[in-house]
């Protein structure tokens, strides 16, 4: 209990000074468990953008033997077929790992050329990211290819067929007549088969997709308006603060998960009106966290300071106050992420969530079965697993960078 | 203090008043409203004059039409809901066809003993938790209870609850526990205590899933409070004046810490009354929160309005009952 008392000042300096994030991460990533969140956390992600090349019905590439009057042909059944939105999701993957190379490939650099790289290389991929997505948000048209690769791949008219390690994509059902809807996990189907006769480990692969995109979406857009909300009233008060309030008390006071229902319900259930309405129902808890955190900071001397030097406003709120008030809503937003999902998995699970057949863990859950007369366990448990753990280390995460950013615990090593 | 809650009530009206608009706009511009249907038409085909005619005079029961059937603009939809809503008329369901104020009388006892148990539940667990956990700071017993807390907050209760049923409830696997509702069938001839028993019996496994999530995020806001007040100096002023331990941590820090509870217990409240939707759901209990997802299911208007309107004022009395509270409990908390 000593330590509590102990202040930040009184502690050995680590090796080098740090800037207060550095200080943060370390402090963040030191005990195993939230490396094995952050770990958890990123593989879910990669497998959120990269699902269509890990569970797919289609070959990744395959050769059509030469026939009379025809040479042989190579064909790319998967990349043909890839939809608007996974080439998206793929640039950004690509732009992420090539920000990745950009943080490597500068470390070593002195650090005003550093900065300097970084921040060059962030803005360039950012923008070619833009660009690209919007091409072929507007250029690509999505196919539909319902050719059985797996199938002519076994009568040999395909030959030199590559699967992607899971064969089967999310919509893809066994034929009825061959008895395999409901099956346990088997060397054909790995974790079984849903009622449809759906391929569950594809299903929760592409379901950490719906996830994730909710997850992070949702949160964006609630930190968006969070963000913005609270730094108004924390810095004007008086009138404005007063209105604003009101608009926040007016979310607060329906329940949440009434209030989503009833726009759902009303609203259609795509996958993005799902994000937004989430989102737009879930801002109000860091409104009021950067309005508390704004209030103590907007009579600091280097606000004033800021002010007095004629800064233009939004510098003053964004890029002098901001990043002093904002880490106990990015800890709320840990949480939320975690409450974001478990949102989404309960309104699929419900029926009023994402439609089929997209997968999503919710629904998975309830095509497990009507618990009270026939519950086949082993399709709950995947979706059921995943669900929790996801949300585990979204809890766990938020939780240690609390602990990391709480100058009380600063002491302990 | 009295001009302190003038103000706060008063400035629950522009709140209100915004909160039931937008729901009200939310709603009404949607696609598709039910508002025929329903009143005679269960299992009986009706002749398309007697549809029309259900359809105007569910239209103006609705203030979409005037009396001429003249349709009406969004914002006197609003006012006419408001008129009739100030004067005390709660609206009726379209499609159960009663007083949607019958129906929350129906619900509410069911949804609010079944959280109340849960509520007590969780407080008998959370307390010696928070207690226990703030005394053993940084050890094992701490760090591992903090961690099994947030893994059973984090447990999804759609898979949990789901698979309770579906393992204790169901004849495929153990029979354990009723699979549905609250009551048995031959409630008429059970003496009080059976009945009691039978109760209790049906609600064991809604009970343990509202339960098992409320304890991470109360015990740690206890053992916080705890450690808070650890710090003080009344406890070295108790310590040094020779109290034994017990009762300096029980008579002072305790009771210190009991000042936060009236926040959270205040901020429980309209949850209390609210029920989960997706619990009553698995369970098949009709409960409030069975009763708002059907009727945003089915978009019964006049009760997702008022269900609205009545949860939110709940709520936002219980955040002003929680000021009050702390207030006469702490005098040293004061508003201006």
């Amino acid at each position: 209990m000593t330590d509590l008392t102990l202040s930040p000042m009184d502690q050995p300096a680590l090796s080098a000074p740090r800037p207060y994030w550095g200080w943060v991460a370390v402090r963040l990533f030191r005990p195993l468990l939230v490396r094995l969140c952050a770990a958890y956390l990123a593989v879910l992600v990669l497998i959120a953008l990269l699902v269509p090349l890990i569970a797919n019905g289609q070959p990744y590439t395959c050769v059509v033997p030469a026939t009379a009057g025809h040479a042989a042909v190579r064909e790319y059944p998967l990349f043909r077929d890839l939809g608007t939105v996974s080439w998206i999701l793929l640039v950004v993957a690509a732009a992420l790992g090539a920000q990745g190379v950009v943080i490597s490939l500068s470390h070593r650099l002195p650090k005003a050329q550093r900065m300097m790289r970084r921040r060059v290389g962030a803005v360039v991929i950012t923008g070619i990211t833009i660009i690209a997505g919007s091409l072929i948000a507007a250029l690509h048209h999505n196919r539909l290819d319902a050719v059985n690769y797996r199938s002519l791949a076994r009568h040999g008219l395909i030959t030199h067929a590559v699967f992607p390690p899971v064969p089967w994509g999310y919509a893809e059902m066994e034929p009825l007549s061959k008895g395999l809807i409901n099956q346990y996990p088997s060397h054909r189907h790995w974790l079984g088969t849903d009622g449809d006769g759906r391929d569950e480990l594809s299903r929760l692969l592409w379901g950490a997709r719906i996830a994730m995109g909710v997850g992070f979406v949702s949160q964006i857009i609630a930190l968006a308006m969070g963000i913005v909300v609270g730094a108004l009233t924390g810095y004007f008060g008086g009138i404005f603060d007063i209105i604003l309030m009101r608009l926040v008390e007016m979310v607060e006071s329906i329940p949440t998960f009434f209030l989503i229902l009833t726009f759902v319900a009303v609203y259609g259930r795509h996958i993005l009106d799902i994000m937004v309405i989430i989102g737009v129902t879930g801002w109000t808890g860091y409104a009021r966290l950067l309005r508390a955190e704004f209030f103590r900071i907007r009579n600091l001397d280097y606000v004033l300071a800021a002010q007095g030097a004629g800064m233009p406003l939004w510098r003053v709120l964004f890029k002098h106050m901001l990043p002093n008030g904002v880490t106990p809503v990015l800890v709320s937003a840990g949480f939320g992420l975690a409450g974001a999902v478990t949102i989404e998995a309960s309104l699929s699970y419900l029926g009023v969530g994402v439609q089929p057949p997209t997968a999503s863990w919710g629904s998975m859950l309830n095509s497990a079965g009507n618990p009270a007369t026939v519950f086949r366990w082993w399709q709950a448990l995947g979706p059921g697993m995943l669900i929790f753990i996801t949300v585990l280390a979204f809890n766990l995460f938020a939780e240690s960078l609390r602990d990391a950013i709480d100058p009380t615990t600063m002491g302990r090593r | 203090m009295t001009t302190y809650i003038i103000r706060r009530l008063l400035l629950m009206i522009p709140t209100l008043l915004g909160m039931t608009f937008m729901l009200f706009a939310v709603v009404r511009f949607a696609p598709g409203l039910t508002t025929g249907g329903g009143q005679f038409s269960a299992g009986i085909m009706q002749s398309r004059q007697a549809q029309k005619q259900e359809q105007q005079i569910m239209e103006r029961r609705l203030h979409l039409v005037d009396k001429n059937g003249h349709p009406i603009n969004l914002v006197m939809q609003y006012i006419l809901w408001l008129k009739s809503t100030c004067e005390g008329h709660l609206g009726t369901s379209i499609v159960y066809q009663e007083p949607v104020l019958t129906l929350i009388e129906q619900r509410l006892p069911v949804t609010l003993t079944i959280n109340a148990i849960a509520m007590a539940v969780i407080y008998l667990v959370s307390l010696p938790g928070g207690l226990i956990t703030a005394l053993n700071q940084g050890r094992l017993i701490d760090r591992g209870y903090g961690f099994f807390s947030l893994a059973l907050y984090s447990l999804p209760v759609i898979w949990l609850g789901s698979t309770l049923l579906g393992f204790f409830a169901n004849p495929q696997y153990f029979n354990w526990f009723p699979s549905a509702g609250l009551h048995s069938t031959n409630t008429g001839n059970m003496t009080y205590f059976r009945y009691i028993a039978d109760y209790l019996y049906h609600i064991v496994l809604p009970i343990v899933c509202s339960v098992y999530g409320g304890f991470a995020f109360l015990s740690k806001q206890i053992r916080g409070s705890i450690l808070e007040n650890l710090q003080q100096d009344y406890v070295r002023t108790a310590r040094a004046k020779g109290l034994p331990e017990s009762t300096v941590l029980v008579r002072h820090v305790f009771r210190n810490s009991l000042l936060n509870l009236i926040t959270l217990t205040g901020m429980s409240l309209p949850g209390l009354l609210g029920g989960s939707v997706i619990i009553e759901q698995i369970f098949s209990i009709n409960g409030m929160g069975r009763l708002a997802y059907t009727s945003t299911l089915s978009r019964d208007l006049p009760v997702i309005q008022d269900l609205a309107l009545v949860g939110s004022v709940l709520t936002l009395l219980s955040y002003l009952a929680v000021d009050i509270c702390y207030h006469l409990a702490d005098p040293r908390v004061i508003y201006d």
